[in-house]
């Protein structure tokens, strides 16, 4: 018995030592990310090694103040929406998906799931040129709505993982439902969703995120300084303003780590233990 | 076949009607609703084939007979864009082709249930139907037209673009034609070709495969560790990873590549300390800069991999661990024979979804060590990738013929490798498991 | 072959007619009309422009104009077009800032509409919008700058089409290295040590032998300092060094891209002269380290000196000021001191023989590689002459002038940049006498600078290398040179369909 104890002992203490490593190096470079934010001089070179060797906040003043040649506060609103809303229909599409093609069998449901898996396979900059010429022609280009167009359409495309959650839940809550006479729709939004929970959280961050940091498709389609996106505002931030990059770095993760802390109940305690699998 | 002659020798006079003009035989049939939308879909139709359908179609063959020049004032075609609207209209014209031969098959079956004496579909039971026993029709058309517009269509474009000779100095005004096999010829006979594919290959297949591992095992086992009870206040430790994912993948790259730069903190502590700076990411540093490269990666790609695996593992059945326990089986047993099997199951799709991403990883080598053309490579780095590669020939040096046909070369070859793994893989081939 | 027989005739027939008409004012929209009209007297080059420009100003248009991030952070693009605007308002001309990103490409956004109708960007890159005609050519001859700009950079921006010699852009300014130096950190005694031709100008930054030998002495002292620094890999500069011993980019004047010439002439010499500063710089001058920092660490006293554009100037002085600052300087002294202590300067002059430890060398002068940017006109604007109008204005001479006081740029025009005096002087006569290699006009310099740089890089390197040094001898860095010259080739010809 003692020695169990100790065993246990040893366990937690190795188990946190990990952490303590792995906490290090994912906050490392974060860290240096913030400090050089609050950095008193615009150049990363006055730096004693990793730090600035002094602070101040005039940097995120700037940030949001001085926003004649590089209007953050706008860019940043313009992020929000275009996320906001490509996440709402986003996910919607990819957890429809996911679930058609989990609980559904039909014709040409494998030929779909192995098209889907091979189309992923194409080097997506290729398509690029397409893409740009199918928004001119849809007049769409200078338009949020158009990126919002195209990251909802493209979500669907992710839907495997999700699919193999679904997968993972018994189908014979879904019979049970449909013996009691629900609809399939009904057997989706009553009995199936509030147990993907976790899933759906997932989906959700990951096609909020996404749109978020993008660079590529907000570059190519959005042509007007006051249409910017954080992403392409920040690249293209002169030579010497390092410490704005990093603030406008900096501010772009708020959100995200707010998304976080709000949803991450859910992601861990979606299913309540043994209460479906019994 | 025999069915097909069936179908000739049976069909009736509705069923005939329906071939010539979509829909008529169902409004015979007294089904008004559902011929309307037939007639709908055709009238819809025949409107985009008068109003540019056709002329985009015959473009698809010209690829255009007048050229611009914005100097005399002639507005003239634009090659590319008629490749694509082309490509759009045979999509429509095949659209066209699945509603009519619906249209048939519907009239045949209802002229089937008729003639055994019953009644045919109201049209409020057919709209029923699609929320029902039709369900995935109704929730599939979206996705599948977002995903034909914005996914397909670009990838048919790029396949045509193969054998077009867009790019170098035929690039619009200039007309772009057709030219069957010459690009797969001249990269067959080009000789300095085949061996950079062959070093850029294999460095990307053991790319994709370690990078994919280091990333799957090492998010797993993050969130294994965080999911241990002796661990308290896991949200907490959740928060470092958490701040790496939050923090977008381009910004980390830049900050890395400074990092690891001559005048980067990391030499300016090794010359402090007496050393002499290394070049991690520079000309020589092949081995050391793909091993940056796997790092950064997997710093990259870690925090979500354990999000994904976290949530999987909420869905875990304890029950089945608590007696796995009291029958005495160790830590490391219920991990290899419950934990291990369930979460493989459930993140196959990850896994390939991973190995696709790292495959094709633009961002990283670019951000890291582009712009540098190395001896025993054409056009290209020892840390290249096949899509950096691909870059540096269709988009720095304008060659998009060239990087369309290498790239349905590649194409070719990995979605070959995938679609095995995946056909094979326990959550393709035993789906209902958990039915 | 008729047309254009035609064309000159109606020319040089329109030219006879008009050559009364007196040279137009630039500035004043009293004669931007004839400027117009002038149009058809483009005889001497035999294009005829009328079909693009009609000679009436368009009225109550708006036409968006591309200009650079610091014309427009520095305030000199607001006053430009608050200026216009206010002279052509009669017209109801206004122009408007095109918002639109700094380096984007006319070619992609043009055809469908989304491109500026003017456009300020450097000569290579306007120049690339030729060949698809996605810009218009311009009837120079009319414009007010015409004289007064070197010839030099009208050539970067001439085009010959179908046997016709078209002028695509109008130059503005001209950007080419520039020697910066702090004058402080010159030794004490140096009109009495370091000034053998007694011209009071320090010998280190007049030619590259005694640059050499004082760099030497810096770094010998072990405090970690530099003398002069700079990132090698960067084309830019470095390139310039090949030229002076010969070497070209592409052959004819730089029209020719079967013609690669890196590796021509005395190349290698010049690399070896590339090769022995390295050797008295740190491993930073491999990658982009130097370039980026060199504006702190110019500031703090760690470099001596740096090449780089004169544009960015105003960087330089921040810095420098901002350290004073700390030193407890109030803000006017700090700007004072920093004003006093930087130093711009013209390149040094380099050694005929490349050997930088000769003493008293013959010397040749640095061909550095420069660019001009200008204003170019949108082939799919709706209103050529009102763009047309503006590109007249802004070119002028008290639009130069302002643009030189707001952004120290160096004017193409002779005027202005005898007006501006110092370096704008200085860089006017080095374009004039050849002295500066102004980038390739053809499309094919895009394939140019990944595969110089790798090349650049590696040179450096070579220098840090201990065992395994790769350029030991003359001949190893010509086949290096020679490597460029095929990798490029490789990169313009090989994959082109034939």
């Amino acid at each position: 018995m003692k020695s169990r104890k100790k065993m246990r002992f040893l366990d937690s203490v190795v188990t946190h030592a990990v952490l303590i490593v792995v906490a290090f190096i994912f906050f490392f470079p974060c860290l240096w990310l913030i400090l050089a934010s609050f950095s008193k001089s615009g150049s990363i070179y006055s730096f004693k090694g990793f730090f600035p060797s002094e602070y101040s906040l005039d940097t995120f003043h700037n940030l949001f103040q001085d926003t004649a040649m590089y209007n953050y506060p706008k860019w940043f609103r313009n992020t929000l929406f275009i996320a906001v809303m490509s996440c709402l229909t986003g996910s919607f599409l990819t957890l429809l998906t996911a679930y058609t093609m989990s609980r559904f069998r039909f014709k040409g449901r494998k030929a779909m799931m192995k098209t889907t898996l091979v189309l992923g396979m194409f080097p997506s900059f290729m398509g690029m040129i397409a893409v740009y010429i199918i928004m001119t022609q849809f007049g769409l280009i200078n338009n949020m709505w158009g990126l919002i167009l195209i990251y909802s359409a493209n979500a669907p495309m992710g839907y495997l993982t999700q699919k193999g959650f679904f997968d993972s839940i018994p189908y014979s809550i879904d019979e049970a439902a449909r013996i009691d006479g629900a609809t399939n729709f009904q057997v989706f939004l009553k009995i199936n969703l509030p147990l993907s929970l976790p899933i759906i959280v997932y989906t959700a961050l990951t096609s909020f995120a996404f749109p978020w940091s993008d660079f590529i498709l907000p570059k190519l389609l959005l042509k007007e300084k006051d249409l910017y996106t954080v992403a392409v505002g920040l690249m293209s931030l002169g030579d010497t303003e390092f410490s704005r990059f990093a603030a406008g770095s900096v501010f772009i993760a708020v959100p995200i780590v707010f998304l976080y802390f709000c949803l991450m109940k859910f992601l861990v305690n979606g299913m309540t233990a043994g209460a479906v699998k019994g | 076949m025999k069915r097909l002659l069936d179908f000739f020798k049976n069909a009736g006079k509705n069923v005939k009607l329906s071939m010539c003009l979509m829909g008529l035989g169902q409004i015979c049939h007294g089904q008004i609703g559902k011929g309307l939308c037939y007639l709908g879909i055709l009238a819809l139709a025949a409107g985009y084939f008068a109003y540019r359908g056709f002329t985009d179609f015959v473009g698809l063959f010209t690829l255009g007979t007048q050229e611009s020049d914005t100097w005399l004032g002639i507005q003239g075609d634009n090659s590319v864009v008629m490749l694509l609207m082309g490509i759009l209209s045979v999509i429509a014209l095949l659209f066209l082709a699945f509603c009519y031969v619906s249209n048939v098959v519907d009239a045949y079956e209802t002229q089937k249930i008729c003639s055994r004496g019953g009644q045919p579909a109201k049209f409020q039971e057919d709209v029923k139907q699609f929320l029902d026993k039709k369900f995935y029709k109704t929730v599939l058309f979206l996705p599948v037209l977002g995903i034909c517009v914005f996914v397909i269509l670009p990838i048919v474009f790029m396949i045509a673009i193969a054998f077009t000779n867009y790019g170098g100095s035929i690039v619009p005004p200039k007309l772009v034609d057709w030219v069957g096999a010459d690009n797969f010829i001249q990269i067959a006979t080009l000789t300095q070709f085949a061996p950079t594919f062959g070093r850029i290959l294999a460095w990307n297949l053991l790319w994709a495969l370690v990078s994919t591992a280091l990333n799957y095992f090492a998010g797993l086992g993050l969130a294994l560790l965080l999911n241990k009870e002796c661990v308290k206040r896991k949200a907490f430790w959740r928060v470092f990873p958490m701040l790496a994912y939050a923090i977008p993948g381009f910004i980390t790259l830049l900050g890395f590549k400074f990092m690891f730069s001559y005048g980067g903190p990391v030499n300016q502590m090794i010359t402090d300390m007496g050393g002499t700076a290394v070049g991690f990411l520079d000309i020589d540093a092949k081995w050391i800069a793909r091993i940056i490269g796997f790092a950064v990666n997997a710093w990259i790609s870690v925090p979500s991999i354990m999000l994904l695996a976290t949530s999987i593992l909420s869905n875990r059945d304890v029950s089945q661990m608590e007696s796995a326990r009291i029958d005495g089986a160790s830590a490391f047993q219920q991990f290899r024979y419950i934990t291990l099997p369930f979460v493989l199951f459930s993140t196959t799709s990850v896994l390939i979804g991973q190995f696709i991403g790292n495959f094709n990883n633009f961002g990283i080598f670019f951000f890291l060590r582009g712009g540098l053309y190395l001896d025993g490579y054409f056009l290209a780095s020892d840390t290249d990738l096949l899509i950096n590669w691909l870059y540096n020939l269709s988009i720095n040096n304008n060659y998009y013929n060239i990087g369309a046909t290498i790239s349905l070369v590649i194409f070719l070859i990995t979605s070959m490798i995938s679609l095995v793994i995946y056909t094979r893989s326990s959550s393709y081939k035993e789906e209902d498991t958990f039915r | 072959m008729k047309r254009f027989l035609c064309t000159l005739l109606t020319g040089t027939l329109c030219a006879a007619l008009l050559s009364g008409c007196g040279k137009s004012e630039s500035g004043d929209p009293d004669n931007a009309q004839s400027v117009q009209q002038g149009q058809t007297a483009q005889a001497g080059q035999g294009a005829d422009l009328s079909g693009i420009y009609n000679g009436t100003l368009e009225q109550n248009v708006t036409i968006r104009v591309l200009e650079n991030d610091t014309a427009i952070a520095e305030g000199y693009f607001e006053e430009l077009i608050n200026a216009f605007n206010e002279a052509y308002a009669e017209y109801g001309i206004v122009a408007v800032d095109a918002n639109m990103d700094q380096y984007c490409n006319l070619a992609d956004d043009g055809p469908y509409g989304y491109g500026p109708d003017v456009l300020y960007q450097a000569n290579d890159v306007l120049m690339k919008y030729v060949e698809g005609k996605h810009i218009y050519p311009i009837p120079a001859q009319n414009l007010g700058c015409y004289d007064q700009v070197s010839q030099a950079a009208w050539n970067a921006y001439e085009t010959e089409i179908g046997g016709v010699e078209y002028t695509m852009g109008v130059p503005v300014n001209v950007q080419s290295s520039m020697l910066y130096y702090r004058k402080d950190m010159l030794p004490q005694d140096w009109e009495a040590t370091w000034d053998k031709n007694g011209n009071k100008i320090p010998d280190m930054v007049e030619n590259w032998n005694d640059m050499y030998r004082y760099s030497k002495e810096i770094v010998e002292r072990g405090e970690g300092k530099f003398g002069y620094m700079r990132s090698l890999y960067d084309v830019y500069f470095s390139s310039g060094f090949l030229f002076s011993y010969g070497a070209y980019v592409f052959g004819n004047n730089n029209t020719n891209a079967d013609d690669i010439g890196f590796s021509k002439g005395n190349a290698e010499i010049g690399a070896n002269v590339l090769l022995q500063q390295a050797s008295l710089m740190n491993e930073d001058c491999i990658d982009d380290s130097v370039t980026v920092n060199a504006y702190s660490k110019l500031a703090d006293g760690t470099y001596f000196a740096t090449m780089t554009t004169p544009d960015v100037y105003a960087l330089f002085l921040k810095e420098l000021a901002l350290v004073y600052e700390s030193e407890g300087l109030s803000k006017e002294d700090a700007a004072a001191k920093a004003a006093e202590n930087l130093v711009i300067a013209d390149v040094p002059k380099l050694p005929a023989s490349g050997d930088l430890t000769e003493e008293n060398p013959e010397s040749i002068p640095l061909k550095a590689m420069g660019g001009i940017n200008g204003y170019a006109i949108s082939a799919y604007t709706k209103s050529p002459n009102a763009c047309l109008a503006f590109v007249d204005f802004a070119t002028s001479y008290e639009m130069t002038m302002k643009r030189h006081a707001y952004l120290g740029i160096v004017p193409a025009r002779e005027d202005a940049a005898q007006a501006a005096g110092g370096i704008s002087e200085i860089i006017y006569k080095n374009l004039d006498d050849g002295n500066i290699v102004v980038m390739p006009s053809i499309r094919a310099v895009e394939q140019m600078w990944t595969p110089a740089q790798t090349f650049f890089q590696d040179l450096a390197k070579d220098a840090f290398r201990t065992s395994d040094k790769k350029y030991t001898s003359l001949e190893l860095i010509k086949e290096g040179l020679k490597a460029v010259d095929q990798q490029i080739y490789d990169a313009i010809h090989t994959l082109a369909a034939k």
